[in-house]
């Protein structure tokens, strides 16, 4: 029998959904405070009385834990996106109520997809997630680049797609079973059908070799949207690779162990190789998040230290970071529009106090200079590592964060060393300023009071 | 004591730099900035020197300890405490930062709250370096002190300083991640960051090895040992004078402390395994840097080289493992601490009349600034190592004891020592000797405040050198623990 309990947080969005398709269309405004309403009522419905929703399936204690932190993430990170996205999309003429329907599909698919454990389920969240994702890089109708983006995005992500669906059908072909607890006896053609599923799941977290869209797609989507691929989606479909990871065992089979530590390599070093040279912000950010899935992965691979606290702590960090760089770079604008290039970045120091030592403060964290809280996030991704054994990615890990650093450090050079040539308008969106200021407030105060995000990742996993 | 008097000190800058950044700067004068600032950092000083007041000496381990438990599920925590090998670098580097600001009074005109609030958080942290006992926190400031120095010769800086700072910032990164991962694989070794527990812990030996490299990849960079000292002359050039003057102060011990603190009681096999390497490096660092040094056209660079030099005098004591060979280095770092941050300030003095840092450009110096040219004689002669000066103390001690480990090592230190002796009588004499340039005959003496401080510098060095006890008596016991 079906216990629909545990749909409860999926069903509450749909229900969103289905009242912004009614309503949104008469008053965009409402529709927008509505939603972030919504999803305040479900944090708190999901942190109050979010592992009851499962308790009566049989599914471990462990992967409730999993299930009911991710979605909290994913909803208060939707909450601060639609409060967000209002002022941005107001500015570039795309404030239309179909844009926070494509937010609230990929979130409905996101939550789909961190729950399932069946893969044509997950292939179903994936692809909802991902045909929503499609949209909003293409949203800037008269915007070549956006177009470039969202048929480069859609066209190899459709591939991807592909991929994942031989995969799976290879293992039902194997195994008669699309659930993967039935997955047990790996043969030959089980394993290369799961190599296939986890290339497609790598192409969605853009780790390296499978990165090839993320600069594209960064660089010509609207900031708004960049913003949302960087962050939710991609938290899902790590999630979801890592849940794969653990529940299939795959420390246990030698040649996926392999792919995953040569991807994992891959991308520490493709992200600062590639971001060092760049004079657009958004690739660059596009980069250094491939480096950072590269720790990630080296996080999904270590698990003995804090189990999965590691890596729960890095992607928190590395959220609340990514909302509070964009949050910036979404309240600053240039005559011609959007703000696109680093030197633009030049002389902020002179002209707004809070902007530039929030985004000093963010990119120190993303470099991993203590005190900030990135600092301690690499600190536990790298014990996590190291008494797991992984001597060589953890070297090539930190090493790689040294050169991440010099970018890291040019950004801020422009900021407080440069004289500024153009003049930059401030937007002045106060939502946005809360939200980077609290932001930049939590990555620095973590040193002095660690306690609550600390206990908030380690008492899900006890 | 239960009074949390290094939590207090770590903090009082922090909160000095807090207040400063929430007043409004558009209504404060640059002066009453700096004001603020030496008000902060005097009090920070005067409360320092309650550390050697209550400090007893008698007593073996860590005084004035404080625990509290800061990532419970994991264990770090903050435990801080002190002995004697940190007091005195404690108080060096609370009595050079107020020196620091109040000789950037007149040269820094623009962005004066910046400086004085990166000045105070560089100060915390270093600070924080010195009372740590938890591998961990000692990471965390250690690392942390990049940041306001990054900021304060990127800003501040010459023409260059774009160059300086990426490679100052770099160059220590890349040494200390190294040893980051060796600091988490400890731990997850001994279960536990604390050093006194670390220090009993025995490793494989081939581990060891591997081990005290990842250590002496950090500390060498920013000691900076031969191979590694590269980014140093570029730093000091670059950075505006009290830059120097904290770098060459403080930061270089911070490299040498963490030999002393870390290096010596966690790996006694690989630290005698590794003595011929380090002494080679610095017998290379000492003779090298100081014919480099003679060479020289830039004030500056010339007391940067020789600040390497004398490090290796430091860094050569450290290794030959005796009490002496270490009291000798550490009494080195104290009084290069203080005499290298001199000379900083006495370039600095002419730099700011005259802008320019070539010898060339001066000469006869003398004859308009007789008390400059008194003032730089004391120091130019402490840090040749004249008997009765601090920087005597330590070069004889560390030579002392190279005579029990190889005679061809006292070879090399003595050379230095001469070396050193012609490239600082050469500077002093073209500087302060000869005809009187027209250009430079408006040049006016020192001020009050630049005679104040640097007669307090002076009367330390005298101090040191005549009364050099005064030091021992605080180190010998904390450092006989660290060699055992």
């Amino acid at each position: 029998m079906i216990n629909f309990y545990q749909f409860i947080p999926e069903i509450f969005i749909l229900a969103l959904i289905l009242l912004t398709l009614c309503f949104g269309l008469f008053n965009k405004d409402r529709s927008i405070s509505i939603n972030a309403a919504g999803f305040l009522i479900l944090t708190l419905i999901l942190i109050n009385f979010g592992k009851d929703f499962y308790i009566s399936t049989d599914i471990s204690l462990n992967t409730i834990n999993l299930y009911v932190l991710s979605k909290i993430i994913l909803s208060i990170g939707s909450i601060v996106f639609i409060l967000l996205s209002k002022r941005p999309l107001k500015n570039e003429n795309l404030y239309r109520y179909e844009y926070i329907l494509f937010i609230l599909f990929a979130i409905l698919g996101s939550f789909v997809l961190i729950s399932s454990d069946n893969f044509l389920t997950a292939f179903i969240g994936l692809e909802l997630q991902s045909l929503s994702l499609y949209l909003m890089a293409a949203f800037n109708t008269k915007n070549l680049k956006s177009n470039e983006a969202g048929i480069k995005y859609f066209s190899l992500g459709a591939l991807s797609s592909g991929f994942l669906l031989f995969g799976i059908s290879m293992i039902y072909y194997d195994t008669g079973s699309f659930y993967m607890q039935n997955l047990n006896n790996f043969t030959t053609i089980s394993e290369i059908g799961l190599s296939l599923i986890l290339i497609s799941l790598f192409f969605k977290v853009s780790a390296a070799p499978f990165h090839i869209w993320t600069p594209d797609v960064y660089e010509g989507s609207p900031t708004i949207s960049t913003l949302f691929f960087a962050s939710l989606p991609k938290f899902a479909s790590l999630i979801f690779l890592f849940r794969v990871y653990q529940e299939l065992n795959i420390s246990g089979i030698q040649s996926l162990n392999y792919i995953f530590q040569i991807v994992c390599a891959i991308s520490l070093l493709v992200g600062v190789y590639g971001a060092i040279t760049q004079k657009v912000i958004k690739r660059l950010l596009a980069f250094s998040s491939i480096n950072h899935i590269g720790f990630m992965l080296l996080g999904i691979m270590s698990y003995q230290f804090m189990s999965e606290g590691a890596l729960f702590f890095y992607l928190i960090i590395y959220l609340i970071t990514t909302f509070g760089i964009f949050a910036v770079l979404l309240n600053l604008r240039t005559v011609e529009g959007e703000f696109t290039k680093i030197s633009q970045l030049n002389g902020l120091r002179f002209t707004s106090n809070s902007k530039s030592i929030s985004m000093l403060v963010f990119f120190f964290s993303l470099a991993g200079i203590p005190p900030f809280a990135g600092f301690f996030a690499k600190f536990f991704i790298l014990s996590a590592s190291i008494t797991d054994g992984f001597f060589f990615l953890s070297i090539v890990a930190v090493l790689s964060s040294v050169i991440a650093a010099f970018y890291y450090l040019t950004i801020i050079k422009n900021m407080f060393f440069n004289k500024s040539e153009i003049e930059l308008l401030d937007d002045n969106n106060k939502i946005g300023k809360v939200i980077f200021i609290s932001f930049g407030l939590i990555i620095t105060l973590f040193f002095f009071y660690p306690d609550p995000l600390i206990n908030l990742v380690d008492n899900l996993f006890k | 004591m239960s009074f949390p008097i290094l939590s207090l000190l770590i903090l009082t800058p922090i909160i000095g730099a807090l207040t400063l950044s929430l007043s409004s700067s558009s209504q404060l004068k640059n002066k009453t900035i700096f004001l603020s600032g030496l008000w902060i950092t005097t009090g920070e000083f005067l409360l320092s020197l309650l550390l050697p007041i209550f400090y007893d000496k008698t007593k073996n381990g860590y005084q004035f300890t404080e625990y509290h438990t800061w990532f419970d599920k994991i264990d770090i925590n903050y435990y801080v405490g002190v002995d004697g090998i940190s007091i005195p670098l404690i108080l060096l580097t609370t009595f050079l930062v107020p020196i620091c600001l109040l000789c950037s009074l007149n040269s820094i005109q623009n962005r004066a709250k910046e400086f004085v609030i990166y000045f105070l958080l560089l100060e915390s942290f270093i600070i924080g370096v010195f009372v740590s006992i938890d591998l961990v926190i000692f990471y965390v400031f250690f690392e942390a002190v990049l940041i306001p120095m990054f900021l304060i010769i990127g800003i501040w800086g010459g023409e260059n300083r774009l160059y300086a700072t990426f490679k100052f910032f770099l160059y220590t990164l890349a040494g200390s991640v190294l040893m980051l991962l060796a600091i988490i694989y400890i731990i997850s070794k001994v279960k536990s960051g604390n050093i006194e527990f670390i220090s009993v812990f025995t490793f494989d030996q081939q581990i060891e090895l591997i081990l005290f490299l990842c250590f002496f990849a950090s500390f060498a960079v920013k000691v900076p040992m031969f191979p590694f000292h590269t980014w140093l002359p570029d730093a000091h050039v670059q950075a505006p004078t009290s830059g120097s003057v904290i770098l060459a102060g403080v930061l270089l011990k911070l490299g040498a402390y963490g030999f002393i603190r870390l290096s010596l009681p966690f790996f006694e096999y690989a630290s005698i395994y590794f003595q011929p390497m380090i002494f080679a490096l610095s017998c290379v660092a000492i003779v090298y840097t100081s014919i480099v040094a003679l060479r020289q056209l830039d004030m500056k660079k010339m007391i940067a080289y020789s600040s390497v030099a004398h490090m290796g005098f430091v860094t050569i004591g450290i290794f030959t493992l005796t009490q002496d060979g270490i009291n000798g280095a550490y009494f080195q770092m104290i009084s290069h601490g203080i005499v290298s941050a001199a000379l900083f300030l006495i370039v600095g003095v002419v730099y700011e009349r005259h802008h320019t840092r070539m010898i060339s450009d001066y000469s006869g110096v003398t004859n308009v600034m007789p008390k400059y040219s008194f003032f730089f004689m004391i120091f130019m002669l402490s840090s040749v190592g004249l008997p009765g000066t601090s920087g005597f103390v330590g070069e004889f001690l560390v030579i002392m004891s190279t005579i029990s480990v190889s005679v061809y090592l006292t070879f090399f230190t003595a050379i230095g020592v001469i070396l050193g002796a012609s490239y600082m009588l050469l500077l002093y004499k073209n500087v302060n000797f000869g005809d009187l340039r027209t250009d430079i005959k408006q040049l006016a003496d020192l001020t009050n405040i630049e005679i104040f401080y640097f007669s307090c510098l002076a009367f330390l060095t005298m101090l040191l050198g005549v009364y050099p006890k005064l030091l021992f008596e605080m180190i010998n016991k904390s450092i006989s623990m660290s060699i055992l």
